[in-house]
């Protein structure tokens, strides 16, 4: 192309026919120089200088061009020829692409016919068959020996390079691997002691790719059943960790404390002493185990405590307040195992720890057994289903343990009580024959229940607190019994006293039957040793009057046993004089009174009784040194009574 | 009270992996049943039904439902009792007057040292089951049943004047499991060796090698039942029914817990 002669790809612009609505002007406008408001005179002097600047330099340019342009027809011809030579060239380019596209898509057609039919032109197709060309690689031109010593040098170069990376590849997947393998079977082998350890090794249910230990007890409430599930981890160097999930680590444990006289006397130790982070997985598994059971432990203890918030317990959020016995009182509360024990231990009394010891053990012992129980209640045959949900029952733990504690107390008052009574009576020279204690004399079932031995043994230990006192007093074919029974576990709560006395002599006298108040047990009983008293004077001053003769009138009478009063009726059987005598029992001592009355028959009172010469109350006390000076006793003063008269 | 229930077959091959799956799901052992079953059919004593004298002091309703009562189905009836292993195949206690009927309740039959079986002494449930219901909705077998403690000893006196007739009697052996509330029990039924001829419930057990099969094949049923107490509460019904399918989703992979064939559990005498 000698000259610059310019073509216009696009079609030349027609002149329209009627000029653009005035509304499109204006947005035009608006587009093109902004709004309307911003013209004024100064930018429009602007814009018009500016024209005129660039207008001018145009002009100079079309007035060149107009020199050597030529005329217009001459233009429009040679317009035309180009025009035509463009099309041409087009059409060449055009079919030798067609050629060329032909030609490849014949050469693929041999390999993938296919794809390379849908290039191939309609003509061609039908001329020739698909795949009737093929190429071959015959003897190319040598190259020369530079090039084919780069080609070699650069795909060495590029496969050494390979090689390097692949083996690197490979080394790293290797070390990896190693690792992985070594943390794998760290792991694994840690999963198998666990599992050798006897521990229960599972998916978990809602993870199913990890696995988990179980460790809870299944017979728990759901609420902690289902906490004994945690699962084992992988750490990244394989080491086995466990998992509990939102449950705090810490160790707790349920405290036992014991209170007497409003003192601390005793504390139960932690069963299992914390570790500090450092702990085989077997540890952190029995602490995890620990943990859940003693808070399904202290939780139960809780619920148990508001059921028999009538005997007095109270609950604080976490405590628990039991006034067990007369000046024993027991918390329990759940604390951290490692809390530091800061209690004074001056006051802890070996006895208070056995006890604080002792209930610890038994509530464990028992929560074992409810779970137990629960196991047995779970796999009988299903109650009808009913709409009422049934309540859980609470598991005997405190009741058990406490019913304990009141029977002991009980028991050991009245063995005291028997004690001073018949230590009263042995000061009096009155030697009653021994009476026979049985304590937790609970008639022990005999083996028919399927369950097994050590289910029974605990079992018996929830059955009603037994003990029974059996004795013979000094009157002959006359016996007393004792029976102590306490029952937290089923109405009636509490302790009776069943006495019942067998007195032929006074055969009017009725057992007073069950008992509920200490004070009541204390009158029947001593009421009973006095009538026994009464009528051992009566009887052996008798006695003693069959060998004397010439006394045969002159015995004691018991005229009202039950308030110890005996009576020596007069030889003269006008005389109105008569002597009395008044025996009172305690607990404390027995104590004589010698009366003269004056009535016909001695049954008078008031006035008529006048205290006789020596109105001195005789009383015999137990004397607590070993060979006190003798006292005369009781049957040698009542006889000297009877011949002074 | 209503028992649904959902039933499978478990062939032989299947039947101690499948106690193994129960145990795992229930978390129990397995319990061991053995049951004598005798089978009482009811029959209409002659003059009893549509008399009707001295009814006038009856009110219409009461004379309804008395005839109602008279002439109803009459139905078949079982009476159940559980034995234990050792009573197959021993002989009758020796001296049977140590033993008075009632003396000691609470010795479980057979503890004697040596093992016999005292057909005295067998405790019997009589157990009813109603034909299940028909057209329900829900994919499960519901049936009315109830079932009272009858005295220990010979039933059939008892049965007699209830007006029942001994028909015959079988053993179920099997397996219980229970599953919060579903009862599950996986068993089989075994018949006396020698047929059925007798007209009296056997006094004594043969051993138990001898029994043969009822299904040659030695395969097992597995029953899902949950019996709930009030059958006209339709809330408890449905919460019964979804328990058992729960328990069929869980089974899925085991066994195919299905409805039962409703006239294969016709219990009415014909």
């Amino acid at each position: 192309m000698a000259d610059s002669f310019t073509l216009p790809l696009r079609p030349i612009p027609e002149k329209r026919d009627r000029p653009d609505t005035l509304p499109v002007e204006i947005a035009q406008i608006n587009n093109q120089w902004g709004s309307f408001r911003e013209v004024n005179e100064d930018v429009l002097r602007n814009k018009i200088a500016e024209e005129e600047e660039k207008d001018g330099l145009d002009e100079v340019d079309e007035r060149d061009q107009d020199a050597t342009d030529l005329d217009s027809t001459e233009r429009l011809e040679q317009l035309y020829k180009r025009r035509a030579e463009i099309t041409q060239f087009a059409m060449q380019a055009h079919m030798e692409t067609m050629f060329a596209l032909d030609f490849v898509s014949l050469l693929l057609s041999k390999q993938a016919p296919r794809q390379a039919e849908t290039s191939l032109s309609a003509f061609l197709k039908q001329v020739a068959p698909l795949g009737s060309l093929n190429s071959e690689v015959v003897n190319p031109p040598p190259k020369p020996e530079s090039t084919t010593k780069d080609v070699s040098a650069v795909s060495r170069g590029w496969r050494i390079q390979n090689f390097n990376a692949a083996a690197n590849k490979l080394l790293q997947a290797a070390s990896r691997l190693e690792t992985e393998v070594a943390a794998e079977t760290r792991y694994w082998n840690e999963v198998l002691t666990v599992k050798d350890k006897g521990w229960k090794v599972s998916r978990l249910p809602l993870e199913r790719q990890s696995l988990g230990v179980q460790y809870g007890f299944l017979e728990s409430a759901p609420v902690f059943r289902d906490r004994g599930l945690a699962s084992l981890r992988r750490a990244e160097d394989g080491a086995l960790s466990l998992d509990e999930g939102l449950i705090p680590a810490k160790a707790r444990f349920v405290r036992v404390r014991v209170i007497q006289d409003g003192r601390l006397s005793g504390c139960s130790k932690p069963t299992r002493s914390s570790f500090n982070g450092d702990g085989t997985i077997e540890d952190r598994i029995l602490q995890a185990r620990d943990t859940v059971y003693e808070d399904e432990l202290f939780h139960e203890l809780v619920r148990e405590a508001r059921a028999i918030a009538s005997f007095g317990v109270t609950t604080r959020q976490n405590l628990i307040q039991i006034p067990a016995s007369d000046d024993l009182e027991i918390l329990l509360d759940l604390v951290d195992t490692d809390e530091d024990v800061s209690e004074p231990e001056h006051c802890i009394s070996q006895q208070g720890t056995s006890i604080a010891e002792g209930l610890a053990r038994t509530i464990r012992i028992l929560l074992a057994y409810a779970h137990r129980q629960n196991l047995r209640r779970r796999t009988q045959l299903p109650l009808p289903l009913t709409p009422k949900t049934r309540p859980v029952p609470e598991h005997q733990l405190i009741r058990p343990a406490l019913a304990y504690i009141k029977h002991m107390s009980h028991v050991r008052w009245l063995q005291s009580l028997l004690k001073d009574l018949y230590g009263v009576l042995h000061s009096a020279s009155l030697r009653p024959p021994a009476y026979t204690a049985r304590i937790f004399s609970t008639r022990i079932q005999s083996q028919t229940s399927p369950a097994p031995a050590v289910e029974n043994l605990v079992g018996q230990f929830l059955t009603p607190l037994l003990s029974t006192f059996n004795g013979k007093i000094l009157t002959p074919r006359a016996s007393f019994s004792i029976a102590i029974h306490t029952n937290l576990s089923s109405p009636p709560f509490g302790t009776t006293f069943d006495v019942s006395f067998n007195m032929p002599k006074y055969p009017d006298i009725e057992s007073p039957g069950k008992l509920s108040h200490r004070e009541e047990v204390e009158a029947a009983i001593t009421h009973l040793l006095l009538l026994d008293v009464v009528f051992t004077i009566s009887a052996n001053s008798s006695l003693k009057s069959e060998c004397n003769e010439d006394q045969a009138k002159r015995t004691w009478e018991s005229i009202y046993p039950q308030h110890g009063e005996l009576l020596i009726p007069t030889p003269k059987p006008n005389s109105e004089k008569r002597k009395k005598m008044k025996i009172a029992l305690s607990r404390h001592e027995l104590s004589l009174e010698i009366y003269t009355v004056r009535c016909i028959d001695g049954t008078g009172r008031g006035n008529w009784e006048k205290p006789s010469y020596h109105s001195m109350p005789h009383t015999w006390k137990p004397s607590p040194i070993v060979g006190a000076p003798n006292q005369p006793s009781l049957m040698d003063f009542v006889s000297t009574e009877v011949s002074r008269l | 009270m209503h028992e649904q229930s959902l039933f499978a077959s478990v062939p032989v091959h299947q039947h101690h992996e499948l106690l193994q799956q129960l145990a795992g799901l229930t978390a129990m052992q397995p319990r061991h049943c053995l049951e004598r079953r005798l089978i009482f059919k009811a029959y209409r004593k002659p003059g009893m039904a549509g008399r009707t004298g001295a009814s006038q002091d009856l009110q219409q309703g009461d004379l309804q439902r008395l005839n109602k009562m008279l002439n109803g189905n009459m139905y078949y009836t079982q009476v159940v009792g559980p034995v234990s292993e050792s009573d197959f195949g021993s002989t009758a206690p020796v001296d049977q007057d140590t033993q008075m009927a009632g003396m000691d309740d609470s010795k479980p039959y057979g503890s004697s040292s040596s093992p016999s079986y005292d057909y005295e002494r067998q405790p019997w449930k009589l157990e009813f089951r109603d034909i299940p219901e028909a057209g329900t909705r829900s994919a499960v077998t519901s049936r009315l049943m109830s079932s009272a403690t009858l005295p220990r000893g010979d039933v059939v006196q008892a049965m007699n004047a209830w007006g029942y007739n001994f028909v015959t009697e079988y053993v179920v052996e099997g397996d219980m499991f229970i599953h919060n509330d579903i009862a599950i029990f996986l068993h089989r039924v075994l018949h006396y060796p020698g047929g059925d001829e007798l007209s009296l419930p056997r006094r004594q057990l043969p051993a138990l090698k001898d029994m043969t099969l009822f299904e040659k094949s030695g395969s097992y049923v597995l029953q899902a039942f949950i019996i709930v107490q009030d059958g006209s509460n339709q809330e408890t019904m449905k919460t019964a029914s979804q328990h058992l399918f729960g328990l069929r989703e869980q089974l899925k992979s085991a066994v195919l817990l299905e409805q039962a064939d409703r006239l294969s559990l016709d219990t009415r005498a014909k």
